[in-house]
């Protein structure tokens, strides 16, 4: 069986970097390039940490730079939940790999015509890189297979009480992104909030000695902190969702609905509005909204890869 | 009970089928003293919910006055719904014509004048839009103190149902729906959070129309009318929204309450209306609202149920 080509858009961040390392390990697919986004911290760091991540798996795909910043708004990082470095403190050595030219827009829509329609995108971070690709290749939506993303809520937010951090950082991007026509598999804070990892089985994992191990034990310190501050029951790393999503969509419950995302309000910006359990729906089902999850499946699947580096 | 203590009220609504059953509700619990009832613009139009006001008081025998409420949204153009509660607003069973004229002063200034008159707070229930009430607020802030609390059906913390972000009465006017939840008076909102879980059932209907009063009966056919598009939809029972605004004052321990910041979206592409609450507390705002959450479904059941045989040995010509 031939393997899912995956492009992974990432503001890598540690919940990324999670999501990264457990990518890796997914054998029925075939990761063909990967693209840094300003988000959780500026694009020189994002980029930077990738580069550094996929070095540490062993990852040999070109990496490339996509948008400092969203289409239309200034940008909003969280160094307060990944830290300056947006990778929780944990060292990295610098990566040797050579840098590709181009952007990243280019590349993914390269990377989607060679797949032949097969091409799945991964994408974690805010979607402007996603945008600028859709807006400048209006084909493009016959060349992607779907969009995984986390990003966004059915219900709730994390960044305001309606708008989910990925989405609020740059919702017109978002927003062009369910307006694509392209299917899109929407990972939000419903699901990723159920697949949380306990301290215990954070640290058991932490426990064991390889190079990958120690990365993800360091990395995630500050953040299984700042999670328990706000009184979640363990670290949520968010951006594994979409990952297993591509191989293990049997672990997870949701709905087709209408998703369209606010761009003209004004406590509401960012906010991803469905149309799941109101009497009035969207015309269209763009999207599938992922809204639960079987947590010891999902647990015991990111401990097997991880350790397995 | 003894008439000093029981809470002075304020029936604000666009009578509407469960609008009506909150004010049957209301009218047959002793703890309540209905002071006035006023009708806004909302489920249909203001004529109509005006007369189907008049008609329900006398159905109930509400004797308070009543008084027509302004036709328009604060700055929207009127929705109505039309679809749900028909062509009259209240569809279904023939009712009594009204045994009493209207009141000659407009809603806003009657709601001053029982506020003016009243020795302890009065609670303002209302069932519709927010527009009178908002009214009432912008123009008599000095008798904001007379308020003890506005328990409104409108709203959901979680999603909407006239589109997917907005519930039907916020919808409808949300201007007015912000400056009743900014207005500092307590604010309980039964939204659509609790009142899509407050589902009467086609058996609940029958065991009130088997109260065998005439209330009983015409309560049993607005349920059925009333539920007749929500199961067209795909509803295991009539979502009753509006008594959820009167059973929450007399039995809170029925339901699930939590206290959050709520705000209106009066913008927006997709979002207009919207209750937005800050569930987790992120903002770091005082709480303005009692959002009603979760209800003892059975235990509503039963309450109105009960309430439809305070009704026994009552009777009026229709």
């Amino acid at each position: 069986m031939s393997r899912i080509p995956v492009w992974f858009d990432t503001d890598i961040g540690v919940d990324d970097a999670a999501a990264l390392l457990v990518l890796g390990k997914l054998e029925q697919v075939e990761v063909v390039g990967i693209s840094a986004v300003a988000g959780n911290v500026p694009l020189c760091r994002t980029y930077d940490n990738a580069r550094k991540v996929s070095q540490l798996i062993g990852m040999s795909v070109p990496v490339y730079r996509g948008a400092e910043k969203p289409l239309f708004k200034e940008l909003k990082a969280a160094v307060n939940v990944h830290g300056e470095d947006g990778l929780g403190g944990a060292e990295l050595p610098p990566s040797q790999a050579s840098e590709p030219s181009g952007a990243a827009w280019d590349a993914l829509y390269r990377a989607a015509v060679e797949a032949k329609g097969e091409l799945e995108v991964v994408a974690v971070g805010p979607l402007t890189n996603l945008a600028i690709a859709i807006g400048k290749y209006p084909h493009l939506k016959t060349l992607i297979r779907r969009i995984l993303i986390m990003g966004g809520a059915a219900k709730g937010g994390n960044v305001t009480p309606s708008a989910e951090f990925n989405i609020y950082v740059d919702p017109h991007a978002a927003q062009m992104v369910f307006k694509s026509g392209i299917p899109v598999v929407m990972c939000g804070l419903d699901v990723t909030h159920r697949a949380y990892l306990t301290a215990e089985e954070l640290a058991e994992i932490g426990n064991h000695d390889t190079p990958v191990c120690r990365f993800f034990r360091d990395s995630t310190r500050d953040l299984l902190l700042f999670h328990e501050q706000w009184g979640e029951p363990g670290i949520i790393l968010h951006d594994i969702c979409p990952v297993l999503f591509l191989t293990h969509p049997e672990i997870y419950q949701g709905q087709e609905a209408g998703v369209f995302v606010e761009t003209q309000g004004t406590i509401t910006n960012g906010k991803t509005v469905t149309d799941l359990w109101s009497d009035k729906e969207f015309p269209v089902k763009n999207t599938f909204v992922v809204l639960d999850v079987d947590r010891p499946a999902f647990v015991s699947l990111v401990r097997d890869a991880i350790i397995s580096y | 009970m003894d008439d000093i203590k029981k809470i002075p009220l304020i029936l604000d609504g666009d009578p509407g089928h469960d609008d009506a059953i909150a004010w049957m509700l209301a009218k047959a619990s002793p703890e309540l003293d209905i002071r006035a009832v006023t009708s806004c613009a909302g489920n249909q139009t203001i004529e109509k919910t005006t007369y189907n006001a008049q008609r329900v008081c006398t159905l109930l025998g509400i004797d308070a006055p009543i008084a027509m409420g302004r036709p328009r949204p604060l700055l929207s153009d009127p929705i109505t719904a039309g679809n749900i509660h028909g062509q009259t607003g209240l569809d279904g069973p023939a009712l009594p014509a009204p045994s009493m004229e209207l009141s000659p002063l407009g809603a806003v200034e009657l709601m001053a004048e029982v506020l003016r008159s009243s020795e302890t707070p009065v609670t303002i229930v209302s069932t519709g839009p927010q527009t009178n009430v908002a009214a009432l607020l912008m123009a008599h802030p000095e008798l904001k103190e007379k308020i003890g609390r506005i328990s409104l059906m409108g709203g959901g913390i979680a999603y909407g149902n006239w589109t997917p972000a907005a519930e039907f009465n916020i919808l409808v006017d949300p201007e007015a729906a912000q400056v009743v939840f900014s207005s500092g008076i307590p604010v309980q909102m039964a939204g659509l959070d609790v009142t899509e879980k407050a589902l009467i059932f086609p058996e609940d209907f029958e065991r009130i129309r088997a109260v065998g009063n005439q209330v009983a009966k015409v309560v049993a056919d607005w349920l059925e009318f009333f539920y007749r598009f929500h199961r067209s939809i795909g509803y295991a029972g009539a979502p009753v929204h509006d008594p959820c605004a009167v059973a929450s004052l007399l039995h809170p321990e029925l339901f699930t309450i939590q206290e959050m910041y709520v705000e209106v979206e009066t913008a927006g592409e997709y979002c207009r209306g919207a209750t937005v609450g800050d569930i987790k507390g992120r903002l770091g705002r005082t709480p303005n609202t009692r959002c009603l959450m979760d209800v003892d479904r059975q235990g509503f059941a039963d309450l109105l149920v009960e309430a439809v045989r305070a009704y026994d040995g009552w009777e009026v010509r229709v």
